[in-house]
């Protein structure tokens, strides 16, 4: 069973000395070549999972594989088919260049493939202006790239990213997001978590949203906005001539339309939260009519995945 | 053919410790102690008694210059491990192809080195200022092993330090105690003699780097003296005793902080 998955635990639990449970019960089934985002809130134990996983930690209990081997006992294999990339700043105290060279020669890349990939990589993700720069030096958002950079530059079944897009300008999260998806159709299985939900949305095969130290909800993006997108917005753009106070009459009083979870009044607008509120839009507009406050537009917005990630968190 | 693991973490601490920086800690400061301090005070001291013979202070103060290099070496090898922990390199290796073992030997593997190379470099430094040494098998062979056991016990020392402490603030300001305490509190720069006050003599006489630099000046200035082989068990014993506390506290070490 384990061995079908390239990522599998059953059960995991890990609590910290001082009785914090970070994870507690998770069941995980990660598939080879796939891109598994994993979601939740600062605390929610997606690093802890990851340092499990990556043998940094030992679990409590339960049962936790990677690539087919259990972390207790096959910790130094695992560790010679991995990549990470932590969430923490890690560098050398040396040129970005040498950063590189160092990290390719520590994981034994040929000296050929080694510089062949520098460069490559140097390109990729922007480097190329600071290579002579000491990583002590470089902005916030060039450690980043330097840390995901030379992450790629060995051969690996699987890589654990714990926010890698941290820092970067749209533009760069794009480039890396890329590569990524590259990678993974190359061969590669990705373990991905970010606080950024768009780019889960991007990159991502399936996605598990995590709270309290296990996953509440998991499919693909499309599978969880519909399952847990009913929640929509509408927005309804009144004409400029409506009264104030009748406005906030109308607010009050779609609040209390059944299934209604949030009205509110934005300017010259009325945004209004609900379940099924295509089945509401008539009484909706009732209530607008009986006030006689004239609509000029009424748009429906579809589910983002922060509204999926939010409902599933807080629910 | 496989390159080992602790020796491709040796190579990383070479290129990323070799800053200038550290060549000047590592061979400037002795080597202005021995070229300062040494001709200096050769110029109003006439003469050191070493094992019933006289000889020019720079030539009593090499062997003490060349036993310190183990110590700076040692401070070298702790601050890697502390400098890894701190901007989390240490944890970065411990999820690559490496174990802890590794780790620690390619410490200790280039503290080795760097004891060995500041030590050449200052017995050559030393043979030019102060004239030939006596360079025999035993001579040398004793040299050596004081060298390697003085590199395990300050490197073990110095690791203690670096498991223990946190801070940078903290870090530094315990090791340049210890590093001039040792230096100052031992036979490298001075004779122990009736004279010397006595704290100053039973501090010596705790103080490793007395033992090593006792050792060395028996061996290269005087050839051989029996209390070299006392003096040689109570430094192995001593590096023993440190080296198991050290790793003791090291496998004990959670990698992420």
């Amino acid at each position: 069973m384990e061995s079908d998955f390239a990522v599998y635990t059953k059960d995991l639990v890990k609590v910290y000395d001082g009785g914090k449970v970070a994870v507690d019960k998770l069941n995980l089934e990660i598939k080879y070549n796939e891109i598994y985002g994993l979601l939740g809130k600062n605390g929610a134990g997606k690093s802890t999972t990851i340092k499990v996983l990556t043998t940094l930690m030992n679990p409590t209990s339960g049962d936790a594989y990677v690539l087919g081997m259990d972390v207790r006992k096959k910790a130094n294999a695992i560790r010679k088919r991995i990549g990470v990339v932590q969430q923490d700043e890690s560098f050398d105290f040396t040129t970005v260049e040498n950063n590189l060279k160092v990290y390719s020669m520590l994981w034994e890349v040929d000296r050929e493939t080694s510089k062949t990939r520098i460069n490559e990589m140097m390109e990729l993700f922007d480097l190329e202006e600071v290579r002579k720069k000491r990583a002590f030096e470089i902005s916030g958002g060039q450690k980043k790239r330097l840390q995901v950079a030379r992450e790629f530059l060995h051969d690996m079944d699987l890589v654990f990213l714990d926010e890698p897009t941290v820092g970067m300008d749209p533009e760069m999260r794009r480039k890396v997001l890329d590569y990524i998806t590259r990678r993974a159709h190359d061969g590669l299985t990705v373990l991905f978590t970010t606080q950024i939900l768009e780019e889960a949305d991007y990159i991502c095969d399936r996605i598990g949203i995590m709270v309290d130290g296990n996953i509440r909800a998991e499919g693909t993006s499309k599978f969880l906005k519909d399952k847990f997108g009913k929640l929509k917005e509408i927005q309804v753009r009144l004409s400029d001539d409506s009264n104030a106070e009748e406005k906030s009459r109308v607010v009050d009083e779609i609040s209390s339309i059944e299934g209604i979870e949030e009205a509110r009044l934005d300017g010259n607008s009325v945004f209004i939260l609900g379940y099924e509120i295509s089945r509401k839009i008539g009484k909706i507009a009732m209530v607008f009519e009986k006030h006689d406050i004239g609509i000029e537009s009424m748009e429906s917005s579809e589910p983002s995945l922060d509204e999926v990630f939010l409902k599933v968190v807080n629910s | 053919m496989k390159t080992p693991s602790f020796i491709r973490l040796a190579v990383r601490n070479i290129v990323v410790n070799t800053d200038p920086g550290t060549i000047f800690f590592m061979l400037g400061l002795p080597a202005f102690y021995f070229l300062v301090l040494g001709t200096m005070f050769q110029s109003i001291v006439p003469g050191v008694s070493v094992n019933g013979s006289v000889v020019s202070y720079t030539k009593f103060l090499a062997p003490g210059i060349i036993g310190m290099q183990a110590l700076t070496a040692g401070n070298i090898g702790g601050s890697m491990l502390w400098s890894d922990r701190r901007w989390h390199m240490f944890e970065q290796l411990m999820v690559g192809p490496f174990r802890r073992l590794d780790y620690l030997l390619g410490i200790l593997v280039i503290s080795t080195v760097f004891t060995f190379g500041g030590s050449a470099i200052m017995l050559i430094l030393a043979h030019f200022v102060s004239g030939a040494f006596i360079l025999t098998a035993s001579s040398l062979a004793f040299t050596f092993l004081a060298l390697i056991l003085g590199s395990f016990l300050f490197t073990s020392v110095f690791l203690i330090i670096a498991i223990l402490v946190r801070t940078l603030q903290t870090y530094n300001v315990l090791t340049i105690l210890i590093y001039f305490f040792l230096d100052f509190a031992s036979t490298a720069f001075y004779p122990i003699t009736n004279a010397t006050p006595l704290v100053l003599r039973d501090i010596s006489m705790v103080n490793p780097l007395s033992y090593i630099t006792n050792i060395i000046r028996s061996s290269i200035d005087s050839g051989y003296v029996s209390s070299v082989m006392t003096e040689s068990l109570v430094l192995l014993v001593t590096t023993v005793v440190i080296m198991f506390i050290s790793l003791r506290m090291y496998s004990r070490l959670k990698t992420v902080a």
